[in-house]
């Protein structure tokens, strides 16, 4: 925006009246005047856009590939035809560790009846994060989240935070913040459970 | 008017660290034995990196349990004999070139720092110019004092000057 | 039933304050007498009318009316009252409220002292100020409603955020507004000038005087919420470059480069049209800095609630962006230039190269906030563009601006002609040599030496220009040095407030280099009776003290600073609070001891078994008071600068006026 500003401190161009004719260089001065702000505005306007509509609920869930912490790689695409939900998490967070016990728990409960649980470990270090799972007995797949790319493109607002997503790839339900209760988990279970 | 930046942060689901020490000591995995890193050198790490989870607060400052882990970690990597640079790097890896706190200069983030400077060119040669310009050919005199500076600038003329240099002319 | 009737008074107050946009367009466009009136008297109203909801809501706050949901999100029973009566801009709906008034109060301000003077320009003037007026009673009114009550009556309130239970924070925004609010009185008078082609000189003295009361608020604003980070933050430092702080710096810098490019435009008729971008600039820079600070786009990652007021802030920002544009278009054939800037060793030369420093700062800072809103739009990556991008864009940016600062007043208006040159330079020039000479063999590090090398100069500039003028004085008038100096400051202030204004600049850019270079720090766990050293004291831990205040617990270690020497300085007591609403949310306050040369400052960290040890962090800061110095004689000088002066100026100025009038 500089250079936009900056023209102004040189001379103008003698205009005689208002309806005198406008020289090339003025008109692509004008020109640079009107587009830059309006290309920031346009920015800001995304910006305000992708803001709101981050969180993808009811669409098609985004791509989500990582690597658990046993260096197993795990791709969303292989999971079609089960139910998934995908949990994030980190050592560092208390309410986190309110819905840890029952997530385990009801893991073991519906193992074989094709849902999946898969916990993806937000800006965590993995000292702390094993700690965590072994704390809390985990065995479902869980591994870090490098870069945040997962948690980016899920647009999540914090954690924990758990999607629910139908056998055919479709986010069903979005919770942000822990999970308070077995019932209100099995209400979300039901929904992504195969036919 | 910082506070609500702070404030953000706070009201997340991320929990602050309390005022006691949180016995973070796990004993399932082995790690090295940090007991001779002094905070100050963990700090001296940590001054170079930004929490991720903030903006704009620096590792030290940061009384994030995650950030407090971040430290953890350092404290261990010094102890296995990382160098600063490495940790950074370390770190860039886990979470990405925000922890930096300056954009990386590589790909498409080379242009937060090469725009400032083409604003700063580019404005020294307009003003430098327009100057030119409006002194009177009978008055020329020597470009001292405050357009050394000026000067200078457009001896490191640039497409980008040039093409201004162009414009320039056909405004007249 | 009360608070149903304050949302009916904002309701009123925006119909009122749209009408009165009408009333002053067509008054001033048809010249119809009975409009104009009018468009005052909305004015006045709807003053009136936001002053009585501010008060409405104050006395919810104040009496405790948690039905109303701001009052119940912002304040509680044993919050202070003195907290509860600065709740009122410590949430989104009633800070915008806060504005709004300030908004308010400054139109009648402007529309009291300036209504027989422009009686051209008012009209639009009131029209741009009620139109300000109406955005933010429109966001009042359907996006963030400060009277909005629950249907049932809560015991207690949520409390107010720990953070802003400080007395900086109570101040501090309230300055801010006042600077960012009263920006949008030079945007008014500008417009009125387009719009009624009236853009001779009459108009920019107003201006100018109208633009240095608000740039003095917002100044004093930033360094107040400086102050405040550096007492509760507790890393040492005082500004980080966060979105939220540049977001009050660029209207500042865009300001400040207004306040001198308006002085070429007085005396040499030059620059007209920039001068209207700036003022431009600053207005928009304004309501983007709120819009950035209340829209979460800058963060969004951390936003949880994204008010509704985002839309209404882009709407408003096209609207100011556009509108001024098409009017800008439209009139520039009025805004020649009337003469030539005739050398490059003018004072006007170096007016030029402080605006191009500041546009150029500004753009910088503009970019680097912005940029990570760029980069994760564009390449989906987030980075952070923080401390470390704008010290290495902006300092040297600053290193430039201070040493052109030391020049300016060397040089005369159109051309300075050697002799002159080198009796000016003289004395300044040793006098940074010497300093950075000496600064050497203080750190081998040329940043701060060349920093302070500069300061020096700029310094030993101001000096002697009022040296020459005391002298001057005294030859002429036979005036004794003290009335000398009065007279000067009285005849002359706008130059000689300058001059002060810079001195505390110079005084700021001194504490920064003391900080920023040559800050030392340790972290240490003390047990009682233990001691550390740092930078020539040492610190004994004595004990952890108890403190019950009405809402929250403070608990304190007690330390004893020792100098060198083995001579007790002082003790302090670095504290945490802790609040009974949110026992997660520790506040800190550093114990400080604060002195011309350096600060020992100290930050609670945390402790164990009720004090058996404790954890804190120690940092020597070496010259920081001098940033609150600075703060102060800039203010001081910047109320020289605008106090009515009787002297009256020419636009025509011979060669080396300015060099003949220091008397040399």
């Amino acid at each position: 925006m500089t250079e936009m500003t900056e023209t102004q401190t040189g001379p103008l161009p003698d205009l005689p009246s208002e309806t005198a004719p406008v020289s090339k260089a003025v008109v692509i001065w004008r020109a640079i005047f009107v587009l830059v702000p309006l290309i920031f505005v346009i920015f800001l306007a995304m910006r305000l856009g992708t803001a709101k509509t981050e969180h993808r609920a009811e669409g098609l869930a985004p791509p989500l590939e990582f690597t658990t912490f046993e260096g197993e790689t795990i791709n969303l695409d292989d999971l079609r035809g089960q139910g998934v939900m995908v949990n994030f998490w980190a050592s560092w967070c208390d309410p986190c560790r309110e819905e840890a016990a029952m997530l385990e728990s009801t893991w073991r409960r519906e193992q074989g009846n094709g849902i999946i649980f898969l916990g993806l470990d937000y800006l965590d270090q993995e000292p702390a994060a094993k700690a965590y799972l072994a704390e809390y007995d985990i065995t479902y797949p869980n591994g870090p989240d490098l870069r945040s790319q997962v948690a980016r493109r899920y647009g999540i607002q914090g954690v924990p935070e758990t999607f629910f997503i139908d056998p055919e790839g479709k986010i069903v339900d979005v919770i942000v913040g822990p999970i308070t209760s077995q019932a209100q988990m099995d209400g979300f279970l039901a929904k992504i459970r195969p036919k | 008017m910082k506070i609500r930046s702070i404030s953000f942060i706070r009201i997340l689901v991320f929990s602050l660290i309390l005022l006691s020490f949180t016995s973070a000591t796990y004993a399932q995995t082995p790690t090295p034995d940090t007991s001779a890193i002094t905070a100050d050198q963990v700090n001296e790490v940590a001054r170079g990196l930004w929490c991720p989870l903030c903006s704009g607060v620096r590792l030290d400052a940061c009384e994030l349990k995650a950030c407090e882990q971040m430290k953890d970690m350092i404290a261990i990597k010094l102890a296995e004999g990382a160098s600063e640079v490495e940790i950074r790097e370390y770190f860039a890896e886990q979470y990405g070139p925000q922890v930096y706190g300056q954009p990386p200069t590589e790909g498409f983030n080379w242009l937060a720092w090469i725009l400032p400077v083409l604003g700063l060119v580019g404005g020294g040669l307009f003003v430098w110019y327009g100057i030119r310009r409006m002194i009177r050919p009978q008055s020329a005199s020597d470009p001292s004092g405050a357009e050394t500076t000026g000067a200078q600038t457009a001896a490191q003329a640039d497409d980008y000057s040039q093409k201004l240099e162009q414009e320039l002319s056909r405004y007249d | 039933m009360l608070f149903n009737i304050g949302y009916l008074i904002l309701v009123t107050a925006l119909v009122l304050s749209g009408a009165g946009v009408v009333f002053g367009f067509a008054g001033g466009q048809l010249r119809n007498q009975r409009l104009v009136e009018s468009s005052f008297h909305a004015v006045y109203a709807v003053a009136g009318l936001v002053g009585i909801a501010a008060i409405m809501l104050w006395y919810g706050l104040l009496s405790d009316q948690f039905q109303l949901t701001y009052v119940w999100n912002h304040s509680e029973r044993a919050l202070p009252n003195f907290y509860k009566f600065s709740a009122l801009w410590g949430g989104q709906a009633g800070s915008l409220l806060f504005w709004s008034l300030l908004l308010s109060l400054y139109s009648v301000a402007v529309a009291v002292f300036n209504r027989r003077r422009h009686q051209v320009l008012m009209p639009y003037v009131n029209a741009v100020m009620l139109g300000t007026s109406l955005f933010f009673l429109i966001l009042l009114v359907f996006a963030a409603n400060p009277f909005k009550q629950s249907t049932f009556i809560p015991a207690d309130g949520q409390g107010l955020n720990p953070l802003l239970q400080n007395y900086w924070m109570v101040i501090h925004p309230v300055m801010l507004y006042l600077g960012y609010v009263g920006l949008a009185v030079p945007f008014a008078f500008a417009v009125g000038a387009l719009i009624s082609k009236r853009v001779g000189n009459e108009w920019v003295r107003t201006v100018r005087r109208w633009t240095l009361i608000p740039w003095m608020f917002l100044s004093a604003g930033i360094l107040m919420g400086s102050q405040w980070a550096y007492m509760e933050l507790g890393w040492g430092g005082y500004w980080a470059w966060d979105p939220v702080e540049n977001a009050s710096f660029l209207p500042w810098l865009t300001g400040t480069a207004f306040l001198h490019s308006i002085i070429i435009q007085e005396q040499r008729g030059v620059m007209k049209v920039w001068n209207v971008v700036l003022i431009w600039l600053t207005y928009f820079l304004v309501i983007l800095g709120t819009f950035t600070t209340r829209s979460g786009v800058l963060e969004s990652v951390h936003s949880f609630a994204l008010s509704d007021v985002g839309p209404l802030f882009l709407g408003f920002m096209i609207l100011i962006v556009f509108g001024f544009l098409w009017l800008l278009f439209k009139r520039l054939y009025l805004l020649k230039d009337e003469q030539s800037i005739d050398s490059y060793s003018s004072r006007e030369a170096a007016f030029l190269g402080n605006n191009w420093l500041f546009a150029s700062i500004t753009f910088a800072t503009l970019w680097g906030t912005f940029f990570p809103m760029f980069s994760e739009i564009l390449t989906g990556e987030r980075i952070s563009v923080a401390a470390p991008f704008f010290n290495k864009v902006n300092g040297p940016l600053f290193l430039l601006l201070f040493l052109l600062m030391g020049i300016g007043p060397l040089l005369g208006w159109r051309r300075t002609g050697m002799k002159a040159l080198r009796q000016q330079f003289t004395w300044p020039l040793i006098a940074g040599v010497v300093m950075g000479v000496l600064a050497i063999f203080l750190t081998p590090n040329p940043w701060p030496s060349v920093g302070l090398a500069i300061c020096a100069f700029a310094t030993a500039t101001i000096v002697q220009e009022f040296v020459r003028g005391v002298i001057a004085r005294r030859m002429t008038n036979n005036e004794n040095v003290f009335v000398a100096m009065g007279s000067l400051m009285r005849r002359n202030g706008r130059r000689y407030g300058g001059y002060i204004v810079h001195l505390g600049m110079v005084m700021i850019a001194v504490a920064i280099i003391g900080n920023e270079f040559f800050q030392q720090t340790t972290n240490v766990t003390l047990a009682p009776g233990a001691k550390v050293e740092l930078g020539g004291y040492e610190l004994t831990y004595v004990g952890l003290e108890n403190n019950r205040a009405s809402n929250r617990t403070e608990i304190g270690a007690r330390m004893i600073v020792h100098d060198s020497n083995g001579k007790m300085v002082g003790s302090l007591l670095p504290l945490r609070n802790l609040y009974d609403k949110t026992p997660d949310m520790p506040t800190s306050e550093v114990g400080l001891r604060m002195t011309l040369t350096e600060d020992v400052y100290v930050l609670l960290n945390g402790w164990e078994n009720g004090g058996s040890t404790v954890t804190l962090t120690i940092f020597i800061n070496p010259l920081t008071a001098w940033m609150w110095i600075g703060g102060l004689v800039l203010i001081l000088g910047t109320l020289i600068a605008s106090w009515p002066h009787p002297v009256k100026r020419t636009t025509n100025i011979p060669v080396g006026a300015a060099v003949a009038a220091a008397g040399d």
